[in-house]
């Protein structure tokens, strides 16, 4: 069971104790809402993970980290719904495993703590060389998107199906917003996070909890904090129907269909949508694997995806963009057998069961990203308080969960035809 | 079964190890706290088998991709299918084919005993008719495609034809539509047969269950056979000189990306695992974050944080691999070649060494985290004929005498550059 205590206003810490693992891991949640300094924020946080004023250069950082083992440090941007969140995390041994006698985690904790109270910083500055290097890397990650299609397409319909939410904006900001980013921004952007962000200090381990949050509530001691929680709106209808199309030069064609799936907030009626989903297209049982794939060899991959914390359901395939009108019409025929309840009772309970395994998990990470993921819900669930939730859904309830999809946009990436590319 | 036991004392674990009659190997690690298990069933049978040794001795060539085509057919049988199986288990199941192996797995936290025999029988019963075979060649057309359009994997298998003039590491996993339009239901059938007999296996588990009670189901459930020996592999043997210095693909990317590899001429068709973690150790300490070079690259703007190296080797093959993105993909081969040789006449950083040692110790003891991994990584092991934990102790045992040693294996007249542009 997990540890759940408030360290400061909206700042807090969940931890869970054990010592089954060889590792520990802490990570740092900030949860921001998707404005006008997104990009700033973005780079804030690889900015902040590039050195800090103990370990003033990238190069001094990373033996650190080297030396504690092979500590291994991520920054991450996402958008779980309509709130930006940056995160630091830090993975590290356990010390009972060290070479000689060393606290690595109590080093960690604090060289974490550092990098986000202590950053590498004079006088509102954080380097103009450093802000450079890491606009070029942001600017090339967000360009980069492009290389893999299938998550490109699947971002493309997002934008698309949200664009007059902000759920439809890039979770980075945009390229040109990036590269107009000034110093006195960053700076501003590292304050206004924290006095103002959602905080969550995640911690699974065998590491003392209670120095861990010594050490950041000391921190956060000195700063005077008024959070604003960054809300969500939740579309329940898909309002006009759209497609859109983009030709790239490819073998394969992705088709992506996006799908509001009726939800009033992140958690309304989440246990049925989550079965109806996975029998959809998520289990090797589902209607997408065994019709789309199996019966009709149509794709290596149709899946669907339930992104509970902004109501969506996305379908997904890579498949040949002459075939998109039959795929498409057999995924919504899948959809209608999985109203109507044309499922067998015991697919029902295969799903259930491996929901379950799902969330039981294995490792430090499985543990802590699931926590530090509700870093915007009042409450903290446990995965065993959903298995229950999960356990107790029944037919009806995923027919109905079904009924309430509702198509909103479907994005097509086709296949440019032979020559096309030469008169384009 | 007479059951060895190993333990290493630092990581407090323990693998039970024993051969079954029939000439199955089994390895177990139980791990107390968890409620999974995670087991695999690993065939040495792999991409770069495209040839069989023959009664009269000599070796017959098969078509390209047979080893993953029969990953994907064994899941299919007369009746229920190996997925349908597993879902009455809640298990989560997969497999996957490398160069080197076929390995089928699950996970489960549930009737772990019945999944294994699940796992166990679905491998040794195959059941395919030209029906199912040209259905699964429409399923991995499909999978063929989408990797021809991923850059990652394209760079990848570009150097590897530039190097390798005749072994098949150069061939893709899945082989071409070509290759897999060539393989029936006889075939199939046949290669099986010399493949999938229980002295070429091994049986993985790692978890929430008694060494005994896997013992005791292997002992129920494995097929005895006479005739059963470790399936020959022919030993390609490759010059040090590659097929050409340069290649390069058009692709639908936003930046290019480089691969640049060192191959190494082997008079014995394996590595020692001592030489392969000190091969790479080197590397770590030349091109890893810590090092200077990697900084001095990202100063001029040469690559971004995805620049990395491995060291790629197997039965018959063994090259370094450096790359990443870059918009000069030539002037940051010529760096990297530079600094080898540099490191070569200097000598290589005893601090960095010392760093990236630490860093591997601890990546290695990390793995035993993950049930996962330590179940594949045991696997892998006894491939290559090691007992377990022999990783940890070839790491902690290194010298910079060896490393240096390697180092000076790395030639630049053996090396070939990749490269993947944007297309116009």
């Amino acid at each position: 069971m997990p540890h759940v205590r408030m360290i400061a206003e909206q700042v807090r810490l969940v931890s869970v104790k054990t010592d089954r693992f060889k590792t520990g891991r802490i990570s740092v949640s900030m949860a921001l809402p998707m404005d006008e300094k997104m990009a700033a924020n973005s780079l804030l946080i690889y900015l902040l993970k590039r050195s800090c004023r103990e370990y003033p250069d990238f190069t001094l950082l990373n033996g650190k980290l080297d030396e504690l083992y092979g500590a291994s440090l991520s920054a991450t941007v996402s958008k779980p719904g309509e709130a930006q969140v940056l995160t630091l995390s830090l993975n590290c041994l356990d010390d009972r495993f060290a070479l000689t006698e060393e606290s690595i985690a109590g080093e960690c904790a604090q060289l974490l703590a550092s990098m986000i109270f202590s950053p590498n910083c004079k006088n509102g500055s954080f380097g103009a060389d450093n802000l450079a290097a890491e606009k070029r890397l942001l600017i090339q990650r967000i360009e980069e998107e492009l290389n893999d299609k299938r998550a490109y397409a699947f971002d493309r319909c997002i934008s698309y199906m949200c664009e007059n939410e902000a759920f439809g904006k890039p979770k980075y900001g945009t390229v040109e917003e990036i590269e107009k980013v000034k110093m006195a921004d960053v700076y501003a952007a590292w304050k206004n996070a924290l006095s103002t962000a959602i905080f969550q200090i995640t911690v699974v381990g065998s590491a003392d909890a209670d120095e861990i949050a010594e050490i950041f509530a000391k921190q956060f001691e000195k700063i005077e904090r008024s959070p604003v929680k960054p809300v969500t709106v939740f579309r329940q209808r898909g309002g006009h129907f759209n497609r859109y199309e983009e030709k790239f030069p490819v073998n394969q064609g992705k088709l992506v269909i996006g799908f509001r799936a009726g939800m009033q907030n992140s958690r309304d009626n989440l246990a049925a949508i989550t079965v109806m989903n996975d029998i959809f297209g998520m289990g090797t049982y589902s209607k997408l694997f065994t019709n789309v794939r199996e019966k009709l060899s149509l794709a290596y991959y149709c899946w669907s995806k339930l992104i509970a914390r902004k109501g969506l359901v996305l379908v997904e395939g890579g498949i040949d963009t002459d075939k998109e009108k039959k795929v498409s019409a057999e995924i919504l025929s899948q959809l209608s057998d999985l109203r109507s309840g044309k499922t067998d009772p015991e697919v029902l309970e295969c799903s259930k069961r491996s929901l379950k395994e799902r969330l039981t998990f294995t490792t430090p990470e499985g543990i802590c990203s699931w926590y530090a993921s509700q870093v915007l819900e009042d409450e903290i669930l446990t995965p065993e308080s959903r298995m229950e939730e999960i356990g107790k859904v029944t037919m009806e309830q995923v027919c109905e969960a079904a009924k309430k999809l509702s198509i909103d946009t479907i994005f097509m990436l086709s296949a440019e035809e032979e020559g096309e590319a030469d008169e384009g | 079964m007479k059951v060895k036991q190993i333990t290493n004392e630092k990581l407090g674990e323990t693998v039970y190890c024993a051969r079954h009659e029939s000439g199955l190997e089994i390895r177990v690690m139980p791990k107390e706290g968890y409620s999974s298990a995670y087991a695999v069933f690993g065939v040495k049978y792999g991409s770069i088998d495209t040839a069989v040794k023959s009664d009269n001795g000599e070796f017959e060539t098969i078509p390209e991709g047979t080893a993953h085509f029969l990953e994907h057919k064994l899941f299919e049988s007369e009746d229920l299918n190996a997925f349908e199986r597993f879902a009455k288990t809640g298990a989560s199941a997969n497999a996957y084919t490398s160069f080197e192996k076929t390995a089928y797995l699950f996970k489960g936290s549930e009737n772990i005993g019945e999944s294994l025999e699940i796992l166990l029988d679905f491998v040794q019963n195959p059941y395919f008719t030209q029906q199912t075979v040209e259905k699964e060649q429409g399923i991995i057309g499909q999978e063929i495609r989408m990797y021809q359009d991923l850059p990652d994997w394209q760079v990848m298998f570009n150097l590897l034809r530039a190097l390798y003039a005749n072994h098949p590491v150069r061939i893709d996993i899945a082989g071409t539509q070509e290759s897999i339009a060539k393989i029936d239901a006889d075939l199939l059938y046949r290669l099986y047969k010399n493949f999938y007999n229980p002295a070429n296996m091994v049986l993985c588990v790692a978890g929430a269950i008694e060494p005994q009670e896997v013992f005791d189901i292997v002992d129920r459930c494995i097929k005895k056979s006479e005739t059963a020996k470790p399936a020959e592999r022919k030993f390609e043997k490759e010059s040090a000189k590659p097929v050409q210095s340069y290649i390069e693909e058009k692709l639908s990317v936003a930046q290019k990306q480089f691969l640049l590899g060192f191959k190494e001429e082997l008079s014995e068709p394996l590595l020692s695992l001592e030489d392969e973690i000190a091969s790479e150790i080197v590397l770590e300490a030349l091109f890893g974050k810590s090092s200077p070079l990697f900084k001095r690259l990202l100063d001029e703007e040469l690559i971004d944080m995805g620049f990395g190296s491995e060291m790629f080797n197997g039965f018959g093959f063994s090259c370094v691999m450096v790359g990443g993105t870059s918009c000069d993909p030539e002037k940051t081969a010529d760096i990297i070649k530079s600094e080898i040789k540099k490191a070569q006449a200097e000598g290589i950083d005893p601090a960095a060494f010392e760093r990236a040692k630490r860093k591997f110790y601890g990546r290695y003891v990390m793995c035993y985290n993950d049930i996962d991994d330590i179940a594949n990584m045991m696997m892998n092991l006894y491939f290559n004929d090691y007992e377990p934990f022999a990783e940890l102790e070839a790491c902690k045992n290194l010298t910079l005498e060896k490393a240096a040693e390697r180092l000076a294996a790395i030639k630049e007249e053996s090396c070939a550059l990749s490269v993947i542009s944007p297309v116009s």
